[in-house]
């Protein structure tokens, strides 16, 4: 499956080049990993539904990133930056959850 | 409205969100675009709410994990067809494009949790390693330099022959040689710190904790009932032995040692008795008593101790039998007193007076 086959290409190019990434958004990386698992998980479980969509798959994935980016930015701004991003990770964490309950139930059902 | 229709309004509510069984009556029948086909398993939960009654948003957020934006796509398809090869092929490099992203993110993320892990646990955890690799290293060869050391005796016995045992002697006296014998066996360790009862941190000054000074006072005390070889752990005390504390640990000459200390003592067989009563035998009891420090003197047979390295001689060299007479009175010039202070230089027969006596209790 192509899309397997891509994000094992994006690992290994990140292995590869190791780029460094720059101070200021060091520790947005994490939220930006757990948005951007969220957006995967919708995807796979959206095409075990039968209604997948590239647009809409890329959208939720660059939103997903950014807002949560920006959360936490703002956030941090604000003061309550560790509290924001704990309720960011919890939200993005209970999609992933209930996506991958659906797809387990795909999975071990159909 | 009436109250029939804000009991219906309710129970259609709690139908939508699954908490009440069975079709709902009253509901308008589901447009066929929100779901493209049913998905094998599928329940409520996949369905979105119709806009007119809204949960809120942890319901929703349990209910309905995946965005309502695949659902309308799939009824935009549903209504105009399938996607065109274009369309569908600027779809597969938006995907793959996306999949490639986020496995880069992934990477990115992993190499830098792993880069960020404190430099310092790090470097002491390799210095830990380096110091139990160097402590095997010295233990094995000290070993090996014992074995080598017993070769050599008996080598060196073989060589000289009947004046071997006079050897041996000498060097079982100065600490050199191994000695066995009866003696006594003191057991040393420090007594638990004292700790704040409510939050179990380190509380008060620890005086139950064993320090060098421990050891120097027992060992004294058994070289004055009588002992004629002692090691600390294993070590054997010889002339130019030191006991020492390097920070936390106590070394005998330059080894560390840890608790529990074994001071064993080749010597009279009163020597247990004569340490129990004398008043470092007190002073260890009361500690042993008040603040938990093991303190046990048992007589022991069939001690063995191991000799010491042999240091050398690099400043001292041995005196010739002239030189070993008792030291004459210097003609001239100053003879430095017991005490320390600079002798007057009168003939030494008259003593000094530094101060008038002392007068009065």
């Amino acid at each position: 499956m192509f899309a397997v086959l891509a994000m094992i290409v994006g690992i290994v190019l990140g292995v590869i080049f190791e780029p460094t990434v720059p101070v200021a958004l060091q520790p947005y990386l994490p939220i930006a990993v757990v948005a951007a698992l969220d957006a995967v998980f919708g995807g796979i479980r959206a095409t075990l539904d039968g209604i997948f969509d590239d647009k809409q798959f890329v959208i939720s994935f660059v939103s997903n990133v950014l807002v949560a980016a920006l959360i936490v930015y703002l956030g941090d701004q604000l003061g309550v930056g560790g509290q924001l991003s704990t309720g960011v990770v919890v939200v993005l964490g209970v999609r992933i959850f209930g996506n991958v309950a659906a797809i387990r139930r795909h999975l071990f059902r159909a | 409205m009436n109250r029939r229709a804000w009991i219906e309004r309710g129970d259609a509510l709690l139908r939508r969100v699954g908490l009440r069984a069975g079709p709902d009556p009253a509901a308008r029948p589901a447009p066929a675009t929100n779901v493209a086909r049913p998905a094998p398993g599928a329940e409520p939960l996949g369905s979105p709410t119709p806009p007119e009654l809204s949960v809120d948003f942890l319901i929703e957020l349990f209910r309905n994990p995946l965005d309502a934006g695949y659902s309308d796509a799939a009824a935009g398809r549903a209504r105009s067809g399938p996607p065109g090869r274009s369309a569908r092929r600027t779809g597969f490099t938006l995907r793959t494009i996306t999949l490639i992203a986020t496995g880069a993110l992934l990477a990115i993320a992993y190499q830098q949790t792993v880069a960020a892990q404190p430099e310092a646990a790090k470097t002491r955890h390799s210095l830990a390693q380096d110091v139990q690799q160097r402590q095997a290293e010295t233990d094995a060869q000290q070993k090996q330099a014992e074995q080598l050391r017993q070769q050599a005796a008996s080598l060196r016995d073989a060589i000289v022959g009947p004046n071997s045992t006079a050897l041996d002697q000498i060097e079982a006296r100065a600490g050199v040689g191994a000695v066995t014998g009866d003696g006594v066996t003191v057991t040393l360790a420090s007594g638990p710190a004292p700790t704040d009862p409510v939050t179990g941190k380190a509380q008060g000054t620890d005086q139950g904790h064993i320090v060098d000074f421990d050891l120097q006072v027992i060992s004294n005390e058994l070289w004055r009932d009588g002992a004629e070889a002692i090691a600390i752990n294993g070590q054997r005390l010889i002339a130019t032995s030191t006991i020492r504390a390097a920070g936390n640990a106590i070394l005998v000459d330059l080894a560390p040692l840890s608790e529990p200390y074994t001071i064993q003592a080749i010597g009279p067989s009163s020597m247990a008795d004569a340490l129990r009563k004398s008043s470092v035998g007190g002073f260890y009891n009361y500690l042993a008593t008040s603040y938990g420090v093991k303190f046990a003197v048992q007589s022991t047979n069939g001690l063995r101790l191991a000799g010491a390295a042999d240091p050398g001689l690099r400043y001292a060299t041995p005196a010739t039998p002239s030189q070993s007479a008792s030291p004459k009175p210097a003609p001239t010039g100053p003879r430095p007193h017991a005490s320390g202070s600079i002798a007057p230089t009168s003939p030494p027969s008259q003593p000094a007076h530094a101060s008038p006596p002392p007068g009065g209790p």
